[in-house]
């Protein structure tokens, strides 16, 4: 365990600023702030943003980013919504309707994977730097969203959705966070188990020298971008349950959020770097951050951008200070000097 | 006034502890030209770099024109004449060539406002120095290399340098490019301007240098007269072993080619290419820059599609169209630049040895165990002796020598039939340059056909049983066995 931590600094840093949130959300909120209906309102969140940004993470690693996933997503969300309604009436039975939900998240994985795709060509392809093009691309979906609903929100879905959505697997887990458990250990085997992983660190890394040693540099990074879509998708359609209906904005604090929860976990689209773990813990101190200030009564929800905004702002300071040649760095330089001459 | 315009003598320098400089002596005297010589990480540019201030030395004095100097700031160096250029030159390449040259005076003398005659002025001065002639307005980043280090030289001039350190000046330069900045060196030392050069190329250090200074593992090991070293001595100083130049001979050709190239053209980059390339033998490809030797090797690994011409592999016709065909086809090849092109810097050494059989290491679906690759890199680690005590190491943590070796390996880890290498020992120490030849020898021996591309004429010589030389494109001409040697090269090449 403490080979482990000293193999790991960055993870142990992570664990003593969740073990720093706990600490002050129970000494100002007390025992509210540990009640089981805090709990699974936690559980029942993160989710949605944790399989987000767990394929933000792959875009990351491949020394891309997407910038384009929220709009996508509830693109995505209102068509599958859209198909849902149109398809059901309150006298199926629970089987067919089940059925028709299932298309419909099917419809929105398929949405996801062609996004991701159009994205992957153009970034590999048409050789446009990856912001530019994810950021075209979200105004388009959005813009195809806005059109579609007028800026409505769909609503209409069938009772049996959000109940699912609401549902215990084996009696305990909320149903969103086994979803969750499953995106993460798919992704975990992908990025150490596969050699999909492998050679994303390395494209992430340096492209040109994985181009050079017969790595299909392009098919892999449109692969990226289309598991990235796909997870995103999936988180969309999981919001959709919270909310019982779709709608051309839904997610847009959450682009934020995610790269704020992947900086928090010292990945940079700067890309080759990555661990799962650490994006784990992030994703938990972001949610408790996120529950706890709910709690002040005197911060309403006007306050979020700047929250986050501040929050993300302090982490990058923080995380280009630790790392390559930040002041912290330079220091732990001096450090190991010393301790060597002694 | 001492004999010497520079004197450093008992130079400490340690970085976390370790030694880089251990009380080094060195002395220049002015209007010659010194040689800096060692392998890689013998303490060069930790020298250079306390000379010009970048660094502060532990130790030592440090005389420049008979004054003492206690601290040396970049500043201050500028101020006594000391300019470097470095080996990526430090230039604007979105710049002319003008603004390039007046910035630093313009900054220095503390201008507000743009004169564009006057700039051009000082531009003028500045070229008028060494009588080069160039296109003020040209781009600074479309001038080939040896352009850009001659506008280099000409700023340096504009500060009333005395003496200019010059870090390894010839590493991307063709023969012609060396012997015009070799001109401008000779003219610079009439003016007498002491030039320090720092260079591991045997033949360059003395065709130029009047005084050499020889580094080991941070200590001096020999410094005089150039003249008074023969090549062997001065090897053996730099390596610290005797060095055998053994000629490539090869013992088994196969007899029918495993690499025919026919008519290959693409245009704007080379026309008509035709050659053959058996099992067992060393190609040599050289020629200057530009003459589409890189573009031939690019086509050949599916990086650059030929408009017409055949290329067979085995007797079939092949069309290479991407790396991943190449490697299917058993062509590899290890790139120009090693540090953009051959390796991730900062993943571990084994991850980089194993990056191209991933395939071979991984169970059905792709599924890889982390394990495998470590166990298959160590097989290359020790095969090669890549030095270092842990392949989980960053690739950056190694020199230039042992990171080609990982770049070879990870192309021998693969089945192959051809292995193109451009440039194979480009920035590497005599020592593992040495160890990289021999490694080629022992696979053409093992019937692997090899092409080396390179402007190392020794290096041709020496590992080639066939040379192909290029000129604009074209084949200028083919040289045999017996037939090798710099000259008759130099001869198609001219």
């Amino acid at each position: 365990m403490k080979n482990y931590f000293a193999k790991n600094k960055y993870t142990a840093l992570l664990l003593i600023l969740l073990a720093a949130v706990l600490l002050f959300f129970t000494v100002t909120q007390g025992s509210k702030f540990w009640s089981a209906s805090m709990l699974s309102g936690m559980c029942m969140q993160f989710p949605e943003f944790g399989m987000i940004t767990l394929g933000l993470m792959f875009c990351f690693i491949s020394g891309n980013i997407d910038m384009s996933f929220v709009a996508l997503g509830d693109f995505a969300a209102i068509i599958a919504v859209k198909y849902i309604v149109a398809h059901t009436n309150d006298t199926m039975s629970n089987g067919a309707i089940g059925g028709v939900i299932f298309v419909g998240i099917l419809i929105s994985v398929l949405i996801g994977i062609f996004g991701g795709f159009i994205n992957g060509i153009l970034v590999t392809m048409l050789n446009i730097p990856p912001v530019m093009a994810t950021i075209a691309m979200s105004l388009v979906w959005q813009g195809f969203s806005t059109a579609l609903t007028r800026g409505d929100a769909v609503t209409g879905l069938p009772m049996l959705y959000s109940e699912v959505g609401h549902s215990n697997v084996l009696g305990f887990i909320p149903f969103p966070l086994f979803i969750f458990i499953i995106g993460f250990v798919i992704a975990a085997f992908l990025l150490k188990c596969t050699t999909y992983g492998e050679k994303l660190y390395m494209i992430g890394t340096n492209a040109k020298a994985a181009k050079f040693s017969a790595i299909n540099t392009k098919f892999l990074i449109i692969l990226t971008f289309i598991i990235c879509a796909v997870y995103s998708n999936l988180g969309c359609m999981i919001m959709v349950s919270t909310m019982s209906s779709a709608k051309a904005d839904y997610g847009s604090s959450y682009l934020m959020r995610c790269i704020l929860i992947l900086v928090l976990a010292g990945v940079l689209p700067d890309g080759g770097y990555g661990k799962i773990m650490d994006v784990l813990f992030a994703i938990v101190i972001v949610q408790i951050i996120s529950s706890g200030v709910n709690m002040f009564p005197q911060i309403n929800t006007y306050y979020a951008s700047l929250i986050w905004g501040g929050l993300l702002l302090i982490v990058l300071i923080l995380s280009t200070k630790m790392t390559g040649d930040g002041f912290f760095a330079k220091k732990a330089v001096k450090k190991a000097a010393a301790a060597n001459k002694n | 006034m001492s004999e010497y315009l520079l004197e450093m003598t008992g130079i400490c320098k340690s970085f976390a502890g370790v030694h880089a400089l251990d009380h080094v002596n060195f002395a220049v005297r002015p209007g010659s030209v010194i040689c800096l010589a060692g392998e890689n990480g013998c303490g060069k540019s930790t020298l250079v770099k306390i000379i010009s201030g970048v660094y502060t030395k532990d130790e030592g004095e440090v005389t420049f024109e008979g004054h003492k100097i206690d601290k040396i700031t970049p500043a201050e160096a500028t101020k006594l004449g000391i300019q470097v250029i470095y080996q990526d030159l430090s230039i604007f390449p979105n710049l002319t060539v003008m603004e390039n040259l007046a910035i630093n005076s313009e900054i220095t003398a503390g201008q507000k406002v743009v004169n564009r005659k006057r700039w051009e002025k000082t531009a003028r001065e500045a070229l008028s120095k060494i009588g080069y002639d160039i296109d003020l307005y040209a781009k600074m980043g479309d001038l080939s290399v040896a352009d850009k280090q001659l506008v280099a030289i000409c700023r340096a001039l504009l500060f009333n340098a005395k003496l200019i350190i010059m870090d390894e000046p010839t590493t991307a330069l063709t023969k012609k490019e060396v012997d015009a900045l070799f001109k401008t060196v000779r003219q610079l030392k009439e003016k007498n301007i002491a030039i320090m050069f720092i260079s591991h190329k045997t033949e360059e250090i003395f065709e130029i240098s009047d005084d050499v200074c020889i580094m080991r593992n941070g200590k001096n090991v020999y410094a005089g007269k150039t003249a008074d070293l023969t090549r062997e001595d001065f090897t053996y100083h730099m390596t610290g072993r005797k060095l055998t130049n053994d000629k490539f001979v090869p013992k088994n050709v196969s007899k029918e080619p495993v690499l025919e190239v026919k008519d290959l053209s693409l245009k704007g980059a080379y026309e008509n290419v035709s050659f053959e390339l058996r099992k067992g033998e060393i190609l040599g490809i050289t020629g200057l820059l530009g003459s589409g030797r890189t573009e031939l090797a690019l086509s050949l690994f599916g990086l650059m599609k030929p408009k017409s011409g055949e290329i067979r592999l085995n007797g079939k016709s092949a069309t290479i169209s991407s790396p991943m065909e190449a490697q299917r086809l058993k062509i590899g090849y290890v790139p120009e630049d090693r540090l953009t092109e051959g390796l991730c810097l900062r993943q571990p050494i084994a991850d980089n040895i194993t990056l191209s059989s991933l395939k071979r290491l991984s169970g059905k679906f792709g599924i890889l165990n982390h394990k495998d690759i470590y166990k298959d890199a160590q097989i290359w680690v020790d095969k090669f002796s890549i030095a270092t005590d842990d392949p989980h190491k960053y690739a950056s943590t190694l020199s230039g020598g042992n990171q080609q070796k990982i770049v070879l390996s990870k192309w021998l880890s693969n089945d192959l039939d051809v292995l193109i290498l451009n440039g194979p020992t480009v920035g590497v120490d005599v020592g593992a340059k040495q160890d990289i030849h021999q490694l080629v020898h022992e696979l053409a021996n093992d019937g692997l056909a090899v092409i080396i591309i390179s402007d190392d004429l020794s290096e041709v010589v020496q590992n080639c049983n066939r040379v192909i030389v290029m000129k604009d494109g074209h084949i200028s001409g083919e040289i045999g066995s017996d037939d090798i040697t710099e000259d008759n090269i130099l001869e198609i090449i001219r």
